[in-house]
């Protein structure tokens, strides 16, 4: 399945709306878009995944990636991931990285 | 802004690639700017190709034969530029003689896999038949270092302070009753800390967990038609990899990152982690098995061969790694430098050691190069260097291994004087006031210490605890042997009925005799290891050699913690008494004592009298220490009673504002330890028959 993204800016943030599969085919396009971003500048990042069904490796990496550019005291938020994509971070310690809300409302 | 590097730019352009001439170190693959380097090294052969394959793709994304002036020495390596990290995956062609008498067998026919391969895919989750027609099995892959290891580093707690627990990934949370979500797994572990943690144990060792094939000689048990594995996995594939069927995310190749979350939270339960590492032999087999990697590579120089050019076979299973070849060296110290470095492991247990000491021709080495190069190496100087001081080639070294004030051992002679004491044999008295102080006939004569000798009564080989005092004779029908697999020599005792029985009296025998040996190891020096599951009873029905059974024989029944709780809370209750108690913990073999008193003194029913003749079956032990911490005398007393009738001991005196307080009693069927014990004002107890009873010397109340 093909993956979209679509980005939005807020005031501090940058929200990345995610709909389709990440996997080993489309990763790629969710690093080439979150390496345009002004990752070592940027407070907050949130990355709405209630439109994917599957996260490969590769597109975690992507997100770990992304948050090991950002400062420190940033914050990247994963948005409704499904159940799976949140037991794989957990169980391979990506978790630490991210933090996990159902809704944008939660932040 | 971020600059460019403009000093690594393609020079060629290969079969559709963009390469230019690579690095020879480090070996393997590697990551540079804008591409992967990588290096391989084959002493006889004659023209190396780099094979490329999309992960999801059964054919090859192209063919990079790598010209000969990309050669140093014997190592061709190869910078290639935009390939996808997350997706390669490759392998070698390598051409050259092939000649098995003069011990060559190159075939450029065969895609082998890098020797240095840090992932594997191919086998990325347990127990699925592989597709036996692929021509490449086991597909390197590239690993990534972006793991958060938030601080975490090893752990370096002293040899002497360690409770080590054996187990093995998949058995030990396989069982539905083990209540966890990702079952038989490193996540599987990781939802078990806290179990471990309340258990009281300090490090782990986890049998094999580097890539091996689960398929290998695997068959199907001609009676019962179930499928039987290379279960165990002593038999590597790759040695830099860890076991993807063992990682619940497998199936997505994040093995590295669900292993590193186990070592990471192990480690922040104040738990080390020691690896079951396997390098006297591989999966290659012998002159009938397949060519993985090596046997295509340079087979003369990683294997032992005959001087007809078949394999030497110390063992016991085909071939045996040329540990003693400086090559073969290196790729070992690489190796467990990479697993200390990259993965944070704590120490390793080496399969059949002794075999690491032998020279290319089998002969022992006076002055091993590879132990010595483990022993000093920069890297590995904190960590736990273990042998299995023996091997299968008739080679039995504890006591004798090639130590370098490194290495501490397996010690056979523990397990085998503690079984045969504990059921009562004759004239073990002697030894058995050996074992206790941490074997000084067998350490200290050449300047080790208590710590060297792992004390153990049972491991993944032979019977479980409950076995060996349920069982005489070994029940291996399981494994499709006709029962003739397994060793003959357990030194078990049944206890009045072979195997499971109704009987209350067997049963609480049973019962006590393994409470008597949780108790006469964990008052021992030298480091205390159990097996998993003995803590409550786990049984494999009287098999004692189930490396091929991935079933219930195998796997920890956890309904067994909550039938057995007694014995699970006498487990834990010694496993806190050890920790709290330094004397029992002492790691030198001159220490002064405590309290005026011997740091350990030998007793029987009288004090300071041992009867040490062939029908003596009483032992006791008195440890000591000055505990500075705590401005006192540490003390312990232990009275062994392994006859068949009650006898009566009298307790040795304390200094002045001691008194004795009774902490556990094994033949005390109701409440065999003591969690608030009161000063015992008996001169003496009687000891049940078979029963083990543990003092402390508390200041008296004044």
């Amino acid at each position: 399945m093909a993956l979209s993204i679509e980005m939005t800016q807020g005031d501090i943030h940058v929200t990345l709306t995610l709909s389709g599969d990440v996997d080993t085919k489309t990763a790629p396009e969710l690093l080439s878009k979150l390496t345009a971003l002004e990752l070592h500048a940027l407070e907050q990042l949130r990355i709405d995944l209630q439109g994917v069904e599957f996260v490969s490796s590769a597109g975690l990496r992507a997100i770990i990636f992304a948050k090991q550019k950002m400062p420190h005291s940033s914050s990247l938020y994963l948005v409704g991931p499904s159940d799976q994509i949140v037991e794989t971070i957990t169980k391979t310690g990506l978790a630490q990285a991210v933090v996990i809300v159902q809704s944008t409302e939660e932040i | 802004m971020e600059f460019e590097r403009i000093d690594n730019l393609p020079t060629d352009t290969i079969a559709g690639f963009r390469v230019r001439p690579g690095k020879p170190l480090p070996f393997g693959v590697s990551s540079v700017p804008g591409g992967l380097n990588f290096s391989v090294y084959t002493s006889a052969g004659t023209s190396c190709t780099l094979v490329v394959y999309s992960r999801s793709e059964q054919v090859a994304l192209g063919e990079i034969r790598v010209p000969d002036h990309y050669r140093i020495g014997d190592v061709y390596s190869i910078v290639v530029y935009g390939l996808d990290y997350e997706d390669v995956e490759y392998g070698f062609r390598i051409d050259g003689p092939f000649a098995p008498e003069e011990g060559h067998r190159f075939n450029v026919d065969n895609i082998l896999m890098d020797p240095y391969a840090r992932v594997l895919s191919g086998r990325d989750e347990w127990g699925v038949e592989p597709d036996w027609s692929k021509a490449y099995q086991y597909r390197s892959r590239v690993a990534f270092d972006d793991f958060d290891w938030e601080g975490d580093s090893p752990l370096e707690i002293n040899d002497a302070d360690l409770v080590v627990y054996e187990m093995h990934v998949r058995s030990f949370t396989q069982s539905d009753s083990s209540g966890v979500k990702f079952k038989g797994t490193y996540a599987g572990i990781t939802e078990k800390i806290p179990y471990l943690k309340s258990l009281g144990i300090n490090a782990v060792e986890l049998m094999p967990i580097f890539e091996f094939d689960e398929f290998e000689n695997s068959r199907i048990h001609p009676d019962t038609g179930e499928r039987l594995y290379n279960y165990w996995g002593y038999s590597t594939v790759a040695f830099f990899a860890p076991k993807a069927g063992f990682a619940a995310s497998g199936k997505f190749g994040m093995q590295v990152d669900e292993f590193k979350q186990l070592v990471k939270e192990l480690h922040k339960a104040g738990i080390e982690v020691i690896l079951d590492v396997v390098f006297n032999h591989t999966a290659e087999g012998n002159e009938r098995g397949p060519s993985i990697s090596f046997k295509g590579l340079d087979n003369k120089i990683y294997y032992m061969l005959t001087p007809d050019g078949y394999y030497f076979n110390f063992s016991g299973t085909g071939n045996t790694l040329n540990c003693n070849n400086p090559v073969v060296r290196n790729l070992v110290l690489d190796c467990l430098r990479y697993w200390a470095s990259e993965y944070h492991i704590d120490g390793f247990r080496f399969d059949l050691a002794s075999i690491l000491g032998r020279d290319p021709w089998g002969a022992p080495l006076s002055n091993p190069p590879l132990l010595e190069s483990l022993a000093f190496d920069p890297i590995l100087s904190s960590c736990k260097l273990i042998a299995e001081a023996w091997d299968a080639g008739g080679l039995y070294q504890v006591g004798t291994f090639p130590a370098f004030g490194r290495w501490s051992e397996w010690n056979g002679k523990y397990r085998d004087t503690a079984r045969k004491y504990l059921k009562g044999d004759e004239a073990q008295v002697g030894e058995m006031a050996q074992r206790v102080q941490g074997s000084p006939d067998l350490y200290e004569w050449n300047g080790r210490s208590p710590a060297t000798s792992i004390n153990f009564i049972t491991c993944h080989d032979g019977f479980t605890l409950a076995d060996l005092v349920s069982f005489n004779n070994k029940h291996n029908e399981a494994n499709g042997e006709n029962n003739c697999d397994g060793g003959d020599d357990n030194h078990s005792w049944n206890c009045g009925a072979e195997g499971w029985t109704e009987d209350i009296g067997v049963r609480s025998l049973r019962t006590r005799q393994s409470m008597n040996a949780l108790s006469i190891l964990m008052t021992s020096r030298g480091t205390p290891m159990l097996l998993m599951g003995d803590e409550f009873g786990r049984s494999q029905h009287g098999n004692n050699n189930a490396y091929c059974i991935d079933s219930p024989i195998s796997w920890v029944d956890w309904t067994l913690l909550d039938n057995n709780k007694q014995l699970f809370d006498l487990t834990q209750a010694l496993i806190h008494f050890r920790h709290k108690h330094p004397c029992l913990r002492v790691n030198s073999f001159s220490h002064s004592g405590g309290g005026g008193m011997p740091s350990c003194s030998f007793h029987g029913r009288t004090p300071w009298q041992v009867d040490w003749s062939a029908e003596s079956r009483q032992l006791a032990w008195l440890m000591t220490c000055d505990d500075a911490a705590h401005g006192q005398m540490d003390a312990v007393y232990v009275a062994t009673n392994m006859a068949h009738y009650a006898t009566w001991f009298d307790l040795p005196g304390l200094p002045e504002g001691y008194s004795w307080s009774l902490c556990f009693n094994t033949g005390d069927s109701v409440s065999p330890h003591m969690n608030n014990p009161a000063p015992f004002n008996e001169n003496g107890i009687l000891v049940g028959e078979r029963s083990v009873v543990i003092f402390n010397a508390s200041p008296r109340e004044t």
